[in-house]
């Protein structure tokens, strides 16, 4: 029994070690490759260890672009729009969950419906919307348009199914307001659930660039992915060493807020939509 | 409530436009050019640039600004990535900049949209510029911008190569087939010539050897890409696979045409300028001795492809004089040279390429001989469609030995399907 | 999604039945009250643009009319039908239907082994696998694309260089036209695998653990217990992993635009792709048709997915 214990785990070890390496050694290799110069990136056959190291990917970034800046405009617009969806999705996926109103039927599968068309379509009539209520390079364009996503709501709403409605009847027994069980009964119980909309709007939100890239017309606008786009793809070139040291830059605070909210995040997206 | 009444504005928005549905006027085409105000250019001019050019343009524009000192020139610097549906998102937002840099085969899609103006006289002299860089320009008889820089496709060759497998640069259809089988045969090199063998931009290698053959790709409102020509042309495409002279697959894509050239495995590439740093970046300075360029083989012309940017001012521009005077100085000689210093854009300008600058330096001397036989496809709105049917045949043709002849009337088919968009 | 959540309500309110009167009026403004703000937003930004897409996908709206969008052709149906004899969009279709049959499979099976093995109670470390699995969800497709070009390059590449090693000389993964596709879908689930490993592994979590060792008892190997215990008692979640990446993998865009632009030779041209074409050929009111029909699909396949999970609970 012991011994074929034994050969078990050294088997699981091996099999989980390779499919390790196999998803993050690209991984390694992009973040190793962004440290060599361009020549020895694109040499055939790849290095792995840098050869030469040099900063010089990382130095052209920061001092072509404003970075600073780009970073800026990438956390607000990535904060704010994870807030919003944090409030406005809950308020609803509460009310389609939990309380009994007029229309609530018909307003879900709206909703519903419109996790299911795919965003291409809806593009240029999104955006001239966007430009007719005079919010073209504006934070609020770049924000407001994803303050209300359907698959936030569908989110909120399964995992609320399942929150058991004797503690809300109980508090409403007390005598409590709606806006009072909500707040104090309600999201307090929510927090697998939100750790994963967190986590999955701010995601969304960071990595967007056909949006921001249209919205934004001045350079002061652009989102960290828009401020890269110009530098490392050219009309007939691209910067492999730019595009590289780019993609670290921008992985790395997910991989942060990531690693921060992962086991609210891992337990909050399995329960969801289970019950 | 406000639910209901939302419901309520959104229907009426749907009525309008079913309602409001009701047939196009002719639009776009045939405008009237209005006259530029004399003067120096005064207030803000926004304008967009992509790329390289996006980023340098505003500090290059300091000058213009001395010039003009009441003029204040701001660019927006916008990633090539997606610049189409910015700009095509821009024009049904109605929030165009003043002045744009467009790529030469948007040209006749956003001019139709009407939201183009017209190239007024005196602001540029059409005879100025290359004959193919003007005609991108030209929709339905009416010039709707400038071009602004040009970019046109040569044969790179490894020089060191050539010579030990006995051969110079070849001048004409034969020699280049000769060429591509003396350098794999007896230069070392496994694929002798690499010709783009399908996928998106293909046409742009392709239709070198269709237009040097005679063949058209539309008169008038019809296409004409079903022509013996165009099948003979095709038939030598295909022979450079059949051949094995050329790699099936799309060297490029895989980013690993310009490996491929340096380490010996390519002897011969079609590509344009920018190939050139791209070359020295990756190959070391000393690799700029090993190759060289030379202009598209003979058939009944050596003709190239043309393309770059043109700029052009929207008719919603705010200040659209200011625009047009900054188009009009881009478009000096003298201001052409500097920006060609500056980003290593080549001129536009017939003029410019006398500097020695330019005519010194006997890559740049090549390419400038080559812009001088060098076309541009129509500039029709559905040219991207057009182009992806060519693309789609040449490819068939390529890797699938389809017949030349099969391939020409499913194109001439398939293009007559879609329209020039007249 | 739709059936699931469409059973919902009753379970929701029947702890609620026969509230008494007051509660209800006060439901009902707290109901309208919490609704609001995302259904303003979701009104201006979400359903007018559906509906004026919709609207355009039965007029001939092109790029060329976008300044004038209103003084467009109405023409009914018409672009629905063009599809029939758009013969890209039914290889479209054919290499769409591949990827999710066979893609959609094989992404639960990774998932599923993932998630098991990490579930035993022999491994330690599980943050580190979990967090490392998962990496590939979170990043963006662009960077990911810059790695997969040189691990699948013909000659030097990683894939083919480990080949050589056990004597196999590699094809060319993304130039051939009989293996791009595979080669897009090897990819695609190694990108997504990790998404379902984390919803797997919390369905895992609840079977309970004296089911496994009752039997054990009675004698049956890993295999069996796997068979007769886990995948059944799993079945609602595999079933809803199933729905949530056949949405995902119906609208297959990034790989290929990313890989192989669609080729070569049409071979990993998908319906979302050649969505992207139309629009970017300026053709609106022929995408926005396409587009609707796809939906139409995803809709339909969930509602079919769905049905069956219902069915068997």
């Amino acid at each position: 029994m012991r011994r074929r214990d034994l050969v078990a785990r050294v088997g699981l070890y091996v099999v989980l070690g390779a499919g390790l390496l196999v998803v993050v050694g690209p991984f390694l290799w992009a973040v190793l490759s962004s440290v060599k110069p361009e020549a020895e990136i694109r040499r055939i056959p790849a290095t792995w260890w840098p050869e030469v190291f040099t900063l010089d990917n990382y130095r052209e970034l920061l001092s072509r672009l404003d970075f600073p800046q780009a970073f800026a405009n990438s956390a607000i617009v990535a904060v704010l729009t994870t807030l919003g969806n944090l409030a406005f999705c809950s308020l609803l996926g509460y009310a389609l969950a939990k309380l009994r109103f007029p229309g609530k039927r018909a307003l879900f599968l709206v909703v519903l419906g419109t996790l299911m068309v795919p965003s291409m379509v809806t593009f240029v009539p999104q955006f001239v919307m966007v430009s007719n209520l005079g919010l073209v390079n504006s934070y609020g364009g770049l924000i407001l348009p994803f303050l209300a996503t359907p698959f936030g709501v569908f989110l909120m709403r399964q995992y609320l199914l399942s929150v058991p409605d004797e503690l809300i009847e109980a508090a409403r027994v007390d005598g409590a307001g709606e806006l009072r069980i909500f707040a104090r009964v309600v999201l307090p119980l929510c927090g697998p659930a939100l750790a994963t909309l967190t986590i999955l709007t701010f995601l969304a939100s960071w990595n967007n660039f056909l949006w921001p890239l249209v919205v934004a017309t001045t350079e002061d606008r652009y989102t960290l992915p828009v401020a890269l786009a110009l530098y490392s793809v050219g009309q007939n070139r691209i910067d492999y060493g730019l595009v590289l040291a780019g993609a670290v830059a921008v992985l790395l605070p997910v991989v942060i807020v990531f690693v921060l909210l992962q086991r609210h995040f891992l337990r909050g997206i399995a329960t969801t939509g289970l019950k | 409530m406000t639910t209901h009444r939302r419901l309520g504005t959104a229907a009426m928005l749907v009525a309008a436009l079913v309602l409001g549905a009701c047939g196009r006027d002719s639009g776009g085409g045939g405008d009237a050019a209005q006259p530029v105000a004399e003067g120096k250019a005064t207030g803000e001019i926004t304008v967009w640039a992509m790329g390289t050019e996006g980023e340098k343009l505003g500090a290059f524009a300091q000058e213009f600004m001395a010039e003009n000192p009441d003029a204040k020139v701001n660019v927006t610097a916008v990633p090539w990535d997606a610049a189409h549906q910015k700009i095509a998102s821009a024009i049904a937002g109605k929030q165009t900049p003043d002045v744009s840099m467009l790529g030469t085969t948007w040209m006749g899609e956003f001019a139709k949209t009407g939201a183009l103006d017209p190239t007024p006289e005196g602001t540029v002299a059409r005879g100025d510029f290359f004959p193919g860089a003007w005609d991108t320009t030209v929709v339905d008889g009416t010039s709707y911008g400038v071009p602004w820089y040009v970019e046109t496709r040569l044969i790179y060759y490894r020089k060191d190569l050539a010579a030990k497998a006995g051969v110079s640069a070849p001048t004409t259809w034969d020699e280049l087939k000769s060429f591509a089988t003396a350098m794999r045969d007896k230069g070392g090199t496994k694929w002798g010539m690499n010709l783009q063998p399908g996928g998106t931009g293909s046409w742009q290698s392709f239709m070198p050897f269709a237009w040097s053959n005679g063949a058209g790709l539309a008169d008038g409102d019809a296409f004409t890409l079903d022509s013996p020509q165009m099948t003979e042309a095709l038939a030598y495409y295909q022979s450079f696979f059949t051949e094995k002279l050329s790699p099936p697959t799309d060297l490029s894509l895989q980013g690993a045409l310009e490996q491929s050239f340096i380490n010996g495995s390519l002897a011969a590439f079609i590509s344009g300028p920018w190939h050139v740093s791209l070359l020295t970046d990756q190959g070391g300075a000393a690799f700029k001795e090993k190759f060289a360029v030379t202009a598209m083989p003979r058939k009944q012309s050596a003709t190239s492809f043309v393309g770059g940017s043109d700029l052009a001012v929207f008719k919603d521009a705010k200040n659209r004089d200011g625009a047009w005077k900054f188009v009009s100085w881009l478009s000096r000689p003298e201001v052409q040279i500097k920006w060609y210093q500056t980003v290593s854009d080549l001129p536009a300008v017939q003029g410019a390429w006398s500097d020695p600058t330019l005519s010194g330096d006997p890559i740049l001397a090549t390419f400038g001989e080559q812009l001088k036989d060098a076309k541009s496809p129509p500039a029709i709105p559905t040219w991207e469609q057009v182009a992806a049917v060519i693309d789609g045949e040449v490819e068939k043709v390529a890797k699938s030995g389809t017949d030349p002849a099969a391939a020409a009337k499913a194109m001439q088919q398939r293009a007559s399907g879609i329209g020039t968009g007249a | 999604m739709a059936a699931t959540t469409a059973t919902a309500p009753a379970k929701a309110t029947s702890g609620t039945a026969g509230p008494r009167r007051p509660y209800r009026i006060r439901q009902r403004l707290a109901g309208w009250l919490f609704a609001t703000p995302f259904t303003l937003l979701f009104l201006l930004f979400m359903a007018v643009p559906v509906v004026a897409s919709l609207v355009m996908s039965v007029t001939d709206l092109r790029s060329t009319d976008l300044r004038t969008p209103f003084a467009v052709e109405f023409v009914g149906v018409d672009n629905y039908t063009r599809l029939l004899d758009d013969a890209q969009f039914r290889r479209a279709a054919l290499n769409t239907a591949i990827f999710v049959v066979v893609g959609v499979p094989l992404t639960m099976a990774v998932g599923l082994a993932a998630a098991s093995a990490l579930n035993s109670a022999l491994v330690r470390f599980r943050t580190l696998f979990r967090v490392g699995f998962y990496l590939p969800v979170v990043t963006s497709i662009v960077a990911l694309a810059v790695v997969w070009r040189f691990l699948l390059d013909p000659e030097a590449g990683l894939v083919n260089n480990a080949l050589r090693l056990v004597g196999v000389d590699g094809p060319n993964w993304l130039g051939d036209a009989d293996l791009a596709l595979p080669s897009i879908i090897v990819m695609a689930v190694w990108r997504n695998f990790g998404f379902l490993m984390v919803i797997f592994l919390a369905g895992l979590q609840a079977i309970p653990a004296d089911l496994y060792e009752s039997s054990t008892l009675d004698g049956a190997g890993r295999w069996a217990q796997f068979r007769h215990i886990t995948v059944p008692l799993l079945r609602p979640t595999l079933l809803f992993g199933g729905v949530v990446t056949s949405i995902g993998y119906l609208q297959l865009f990034e790989e290929p635009l990313v890989m192989t632009r669609g080729g070569p030779l049409d071979s990993t041209l998908s319906v979302s792709y050649h969505i992207y074409n139309q629009f970017g050929f300026g053709n609106y009111g022929y995408a926005a048709a396409v587009s609707y029909v796809l939906f139409a699909v995803i809709v339909g396949l969930s509602i079919l997915q769905f049905r069956l999970l219902g069915s068997r609970d």
